[in-house]
């Protein structure tokens, strides 16, 4: 039981202020199905978007180039392949001792092969399917198989 | 001298809070890989340009900065496991190092900066003589 401190007032305040933390925990919070939740281990993260003609599937390859990767799409399904490139960047100063000793002080970026399925809401037409990779930026149009595209349908007057 | 000199001890401060809410800014994933004579960062930044990242070196503390344009978004979406956004990332590197010959090279959504050390701090082998 709250104990008023006094004025019949004062509980209105305090709703006020228990909604203004709400609120504020909301809209400070991370989306729900946003970035919080990319999963550990599970690479390339992967956003997929839908137009009426099309889904569109964005994955992050950095580090990679179009030859690294493989895509294939049968039915509703669309699977990524490839490897991540172990990057060694050589010294850029001569006169380096042959013999130095790598050290990594941190190593968050991943390397090694990957493969990952991703269904997709509806079938898509495989002959139709573009990708394009920019910057570490893989994109990847598919055209939604025909009968899987919305009709319209006319209505006809008697 | 610093005997903190490289890296480990501090990571992105993430002093500026103040930034808008409208641009996300995310932390990239980075390798820091030491040579002796210079340290490489190695970070993923997919989907900027090199015209729209800076990298700073102040005080000992290295800071890359991406502004991530943006992107194509048809559509609704169905699936989403990353929000696009800026990149921003700091590191502590200490003393020792050469500010002028620091380099950064961006390519296939990597940028990798080198930060050589100067040479009078550089680890030398040193050869023992048989007499």
């Amino acid at each position: 039981m709250t104990t008023f401190r006094a004025g019949f007032a004062l509980p209105l305040e305090e709703l006020r202020d228990e909604f203004d933390r709400l609120w504020t925990s909301l809209t400070t919070a991370p989306p729900l199905h946003g970035w919080g939740v990319r999963p550990e281990g599970v690479f390339p993260a992967v956003n997929v978007r839908e137009t009426a003609d099309a889904l569109t599937v964005e994955a992050e390859l950095p580090g990679l180039e179009a030859a690294d990767v493989e895509i294939s799409v049968t039915g509703a399904e669309l699977m990524l392949r490839g490897a991540r490139p172990q990057v060694e960047p050589k010294p850029a100063g001569n006169g380096e001792p042959a013999a130095e000793q790598v050290v990594w002080h941190r190593r968050e970026r991943g390397t090694g092969g990957f493969e990952r399925r991703i269904s997709l809401p509806v079938a898509v037409d495989p002959a139709g399917v573009e990708a394009r990779l920019v910057d570490g930026v893989l994109s990847i149009t598919c055209p939604k198989a025909a009968e899987a595209k919305p009709r319209r349908v006319e209505v006809r007057s008697a | 001298m610093n005997p903190q000199a490289v890296i480990d001890q501090s990571s992105a401060p993430g002093a500026e809070a103040t930034e808008q809410p409208a641009a996300l800014t995310f932390q990239p994933n980075v390798d820091i890989r030491d040579v002796g004579g210079e340290v490489s960062l190695i970070a993923d930044i997919p989907g900027a340009n090199a015209a729209g990242i800076e990298v700073t070196f102040e005080d000992g503390v290295l800071t890359m900065h991406a502004t991530v344009p943006p992107r194509e978004q048809p559509g609704r979406p169905i699936r989403q496991e990353y929000g696009i956004g800026n990149y921003r990332r700091s590191f502590r590197l200490g003393e020792g190092f050469d500010a002028s010959q620091i380099t950064a090279d961006y390519a296939r959504g990597v940028l990798t900066v080198r930060v050589p050390r100067l040479a009078a701090v550089r680890p030398r082998k040193v050869e023992v003589r048989a007499g």
